[in-house]
């Protein structure tokens, strides 16, 4: 905690405050992009609102926020609605906060590991690995790549919730890194509820909390799924009925709003024929979750924060409802792995990517929707761009982390009959 | 998978290196093929020939019904109004227009609108709109038809269009007489231009939306009376009901297109009907120049492109666009007396009046609105088209150059960087600072460019503030002053920041990205304009090199980018106007007369985008202007720190 900490922190609540006084809040509020049916403040209000009628918010089709979530802000709605954008704000700022203690922790902890391990290291490797300042640098990058990152910026004064899932998910990993056990759990327990996908993360937490001991592991599993219906409990004895679990997971699993967002979902989903649909709907959601669980967890069982951070970059890509604040909260993580970036070769292009398609998708909605000169399969172009731009950085942050790997104990130049060696997958 | 894993251990690629050697010469290749692309959609075997696509549409095509009656009605409107408009120099006859309405048994109403004029103190005018609905007799109002014929009083300065007038009663009593409208048919006449169109249309959408709020400078207010959701549209500017040939116009606000499809129907109605018509047709003297048909479609494609890309719709059809109303303007032209084609005065109109029939027969039988066919084309004969997908590749291919330098360049600041380093190893004296990637001044260069982006911004906004629109100054000097100003703010920017290490080259490769990007969108949402200022700009940002020691060629790329500052570019646009539209002015006159049709232009430009929403100004001042600056300061490149690390280098 430097000056320097202070500082960026300041500055980055100082422009979402003034991005939130101007007119490009609501805009952004009523984006595609980032307001998706799961997380937009539009339908919190609705949900607020029904719930002060005494209706039960889950019996429509508009709410889907959690009932305690709901329960809390509305409290905070209906009495200081106008400080509300400083308290999404405040907690943006507690997610930065958590990222960048986060950061530090981990490069400890990095640094512990590699002084038992620096003997079998390669001669020419210091640039791989983790030294004493990266300590502060790191964190710092983590920082600003999460304050300054318009997408999370964007999402925060839109009042998404988000911001909200955002900071559960740094709690999860701060508490991670802390060997937390039990308050991992139940937060995830609790994320789980709401946004069904965040249930994978069990996975790095049992690579990281059993150490290779099976009945830990199924105890750990087994505290998840109590505090899951735990949870679900509490949750029942907000509403005093069941309905929110088809109005939350019922929802997102059975992705019944094709309202057009980043994903991949909804044109599929449109497009098809319905008899397919339990078909289609069956495989995009395994696709969204264990599909990469597996072969992810096997190859990344020793570095269960790299894991966590690859699981949510995917969740952000594949899952139902994905907003572009889920991708600013990736994003945010990627400087943790500073010392794998020698080997990102596709930064820059994923970069251009990223700008490219982020001002196609605006001008292929306006041409759309407004002007009515374009149709759907331009927006889908764009945003199916998009997510191929977010694979391309998932994979290349997996291959630089196994060429990192490889370089570390076998040095960075091998030359094998006078030619640079290559890597093979065999 | 050799894209997603690359097998080799390190990232640098000997291709990219390759690559970077030829950077410029690879993107005048791609620059080459763009243009190239472009000039050979004018050949037959690379355009299509139209088709209707709506086969909902077909029923116009039918054997159409009015009668020389209607004819001999428009002559005697005519003449009626003739007698009218001695008493309305500068007004329009709104009585004797609803006079007319009702004895034909319309429902006729008046719209009156106000323009707040904000310049030179504040002015307002009024002006009113004569508009009259023929209910739909098959179904309830939920669906309308605009016909829509401006009016000009005597002293108006533009070209005399009296006819459109009755040509609309002649057909709109045709129409009462008929059974078969399945949608209401709204008999609109307007004045002041493209002002009470845009009242009526923002009226019609938003009604009392934004009556209270001072900030409007066009009070549309309210309609007594509505048709339903507007289907299509027709504007009609009749010269005179002997009609020579009839010049179809599509070109809307910012240059939005009407369906192809509407486009393909008026020319096929027109054609049965033995009515010359076709897009930007000219009179038949101008017409026989022999020119091959190449040079014929590339001058009807460049027309296009050029009327397209001002954004200024070039007739009151463009104002419908915005409201997802497809429409288009019937302009006919008079026939020169000493024509050798002698016709009977008294059945001249019968085949527009019967065209105008068919058009509206075959709008009136659409299910939905338009969507069978082409919004995005470019018209390359009177039946011949360039749809999105063909002429898209070459402004990616110019586009792409831009990015193509963006990644070669960040792939080579790597590689100058490495080089560097072995230098310094090989002659083994003190190692020389070099900066890597990361440390990179990302936070100077992103304020340099915010400051840019406000200089920019500034142009939109400083000519709307309250206090400087009391001054009793006119909008044109206040406009022209304000830019010049920035102008000069701009010009001077590089002179006064020095960009720390490695700032120039960054700044350059986000100028790269920036400006493909605002292409790409503005390609998108405009084409021609997308597309003309990636001509004239790609050669001179490709040539931009703020790390070349060539002076030659650094003198050469600032002489480029001073031409290419937005306003040069103007002025030499209107220049060239002036020059064609005067030529018997000498040579200082001109330049004089130059200055004040430019103020006129921005001034005009300006007053577009408040009233219109035509986003041209804008995007010149916000996108052009900060991008130009960011040009000239790499064009400038004062650099201080290369020739530092060039002389440390040569020390070593």
């Amino acid at each position: 905690m430097n000056s320097n900490y202070y500082k960026l922190l300041l500055l980055g609540g100082a422009v979402r405050l003034y991005f939130s006084q101007t007119s490009l809040a609501p805009l952004i509020g009523n984006r595609v992009e980032f307001a998706t049916p799961l997380n937009s403040f539009k339908r919190l209000q609705e949900g607020v609102f029904l719930l002060q009628q005494g209706v039960d918010p889950y019996r429509g089709d508009l709410v889907h926020e959690s009932p305690l979530l709901l329960k809390a802000l509305s409290g905070i709605l209906i009495n200081y609605a106008q400080v509300l954008p400083l308290l999404y704000i405040l907690l943006d700022l507690c997610t930065a906060t958590l990222l960048y203690l986060l950061g530090i922790t981990f490069v400890k902890q990095k640094l512990q590991q590699q002084k038992g391990e620096c003997e079998d290291y390669a001669k020419d490797t210091e640039e791989l690995q983790y030294n004493d300042e990266d300590k502060s640098h790191i964190a710092e990058l983590v920082l600003l790549a999460y304050l300054f990152n318009p997408l999370t910026i964007m999402s925060c004064i839109g009042l998404t919730s988000t911001v909200l899932s955002n900071l559960l998910l740094a709690l999860i990993l701060y508490s991670m890194v802390k060997r937390q056990l039990l308050i991992c759990t139940v937060l995830l327990a609790f994320e789980t509820v709401r946004n069904l996908y965040p249930f994978v993360l069990i996975a790095p937490l049992i690579l990281l909390f059993a150490r290779r001991s099976v009945p830990m592991g199924i105890a750990i599993f087994m505290i998840f799924v109590t505090s899951c219906f735990a949870v679900a409990g509490a949750n029942f004895l907000v509403m005093n009925s069941w309905n929110y679990l088809d109005g939350t997971l019922g929802f997102i699993f059975f992705f019944r709003d094709l309202q057009p967002n980043i994903g991949l979902f909804w044109y599929f989903f449109t497009e098809m024929f319905e008899h397919f649909r339990t078909m289609f709907l069956i495989t995009f959601q395994l696709n969204a979750t264990v599909l990469y669980l597996v072969p992810l967890s096997l190859k990344l069982r020793k570095e269960p924060l790299l894991l966590a951070t690859v699981l949510i970059a995917l969740m952000a890509v594949f899952r139902a409802y994905p907003s572009l604040g889920d991708v600013g909260f990736y994003l945010a993580l990627l400087p943790l792995w500073r010392r794998c970036w020698k080997f990102m070769a596709h930064g820059f292009v994923v970069f251009t990517f990223f700008l490219i398609t982020l001002s196609m998708m605006g001008a292929f909605w306006h041409l759309w929707i407004y002007a009515g000169s374009a149709n759907a399969n331009f927006y889908f172009g764009a945003t199916l761009a998009f997510s191929t731009g977010q694979i391309f950085l998932i994979t290349d942050l997996l291959f630089a982390h196994v060429k990192r790997e490889f370089c570390l104990y076998n040095g960075q130049k091998i030359m094998i009959n006078g030619e640079e060696a290559r890597i093979l997958l065999e | 998978m050799g894209l997603l894993s690359d097998p080799s251990i390190s990232t640098h690629n000997k291709l990219v290196d390759s690559l970077a050697k030829h950077m410029r010469k690879l993107c005048y290749v791609f620059y080459t093929a763009g243009v190239a692309w472009f000039m050979c959609l004018a050949l037959p075997e690379f355009n299509h020939g139209t088709y209707l696509s709506e086969n909902a549409l077909s029923p116009g095509l039918v054997y159409p019904e009015i009668r020389i009656d209607a004819n001999r009605l428009a002559l005697q409107l005519l003449e009626e109004l003739q007698r009218e408009r001695k008493d309305h120099q500068s007004t329009t006859p709104h009585a004797w227009i609803m006079a007319k309405f009702n004895e034909f048994g319309l429902e006729t109403y008046t719209h009156n609108f106000t323009l707040r004029y904000p310049f030179g103190g504040g002015k307002e005018f009024h002006g009113k709109n004569v508009y009259g609905i023929l209910r739909a007799p098959r179904i309830g109002s939920t669906e309308g038809l605009v016909f829509s014929a401006p009016y000009r009083p005597p002293s108006s300065v533009h070209d005399e269009i009296t006819a459109s007038v009755p040509v609309l009663l002649a057909f709109a009593d045709f129409a009462r007489r008929k059974n078969y409208w399945a949608k209401d048919l709204v008999f609109l006449v307007t004045e002041q231009e493209q002002l009470g169109m845009q009242a009526w249309l923002e009226a019609y959408h938003d009604g009392y939306k934004n009556y209270h709020s001072s900030s409007s400078y066009l009070v549309a207010g309210s309609l007594p009376a509505r048709a339903g959701s507007l289907q299509a549209a027709l504007n009609i500017e009749v010269q005179d009901l002997e009609v020579d040939y009839v010049d179809v116009k599509v070109e809307g606000l910012n240059g939005k297109l009407p369906n192809l499809d509407m486009f393909n129907l008026v020319q096929r109605i027109m054609a049965r009907e033995g009515v010359t018509s076709g897009y930007k047709h000219a009179p038949r003297k101008r017409r026989r120049m022999n020119l091959s048909p190449y040079e014929q479609n590339l001058r009807q494609m460049l027309a296009m492109l050029a009327t397209q890309a001002t954004g200024v719709p070039n007739g009151n059809h463009g104002l419908f666009h915005r409201y997802r109303i497809d429409a288009l303007t019937l302009s006919a032209a008079k026939r020169v007396t000493n024509s050798n084609v002698k016709s009977n005065p008294s059945s001249a109109t019968v085949p527009l009046l019967k065209s105008i029939e068919g058009i509206s027969r075959s709008l009136n039988n659409l299910l939905e609105r338009f969507h069978q066919s082409f919004f995005f084309y470019v018209i390359v004969h009177n039946d011949r088209y360039i749809s999105i997908g063909d002429y898209m590749p070459a402004l990616v291919a110019l586009i792409a150059c831009s990015f193509v330098k963006a990644y070669l360049s960040w792939s080579t600041l790597d590689a100058a960087e490495r080089h560097a380093q072995q230098d310094a190893a090989g002659n083994e004296t003190d190692p020389v600072v070099f900066y890597t990637k990361l440390s990179l001044p990302y936070g100077f260069v992103l304020v340099y460019l915010v400051v840019t982006l406000v200089i920019g911004y500034m142009g939109n906004v400083l000519p709307l503030q309250k206090y400087l629109m009391e001054l009793s100054i006119g909008a044109g000097p206040l406009t022209l002053t304000m830019l010049i100003a920035l102008n000069v703010a701009g010009i001077a920017l590089p002179f006064y920041v020095v960009l720390p290490p490695g700032g120039l080259e960054l700044l350059h490769i986000c100028m790269l990205l920036v400006y493909g990007c605002a292409l790409i969108v503005i390609g998108l949402l405009n084409f021609s304009l997308g597309f003309l200022v990636a001509v004239l700009s790609v050669p001179m940002v490709v040539a931009l090199n703020p790390s070349s020691t060539n002076g030659a060629l650094r003198g050469l790329a600032r002489l480029w980018a001073l031409l290419l500052n937005p306003m040069v570019v103007i002025y030499t646009v209107v220049l060239v106007l002036t020059f064609y539209e005067f030529p018997e002015l000498t040579f200082q006159q001109l330049l004089l007369r130059a200055v004040t049709a430019v103020m006129d232009a921005v001034t005009f430009a300006l007053i577009d985008s408040v009233i219109y929403g035509n986003w041209l100004y804008f995007a010149a001042c916000t996108v052009f202007f900060p991008l130009w600056i960011i040009c000239w300061t790499l064009a400038l490149a004062k650099q201080s720190d290369n020739e530092i690390s060039q002389a440390k280098l040569k020390t070593n």
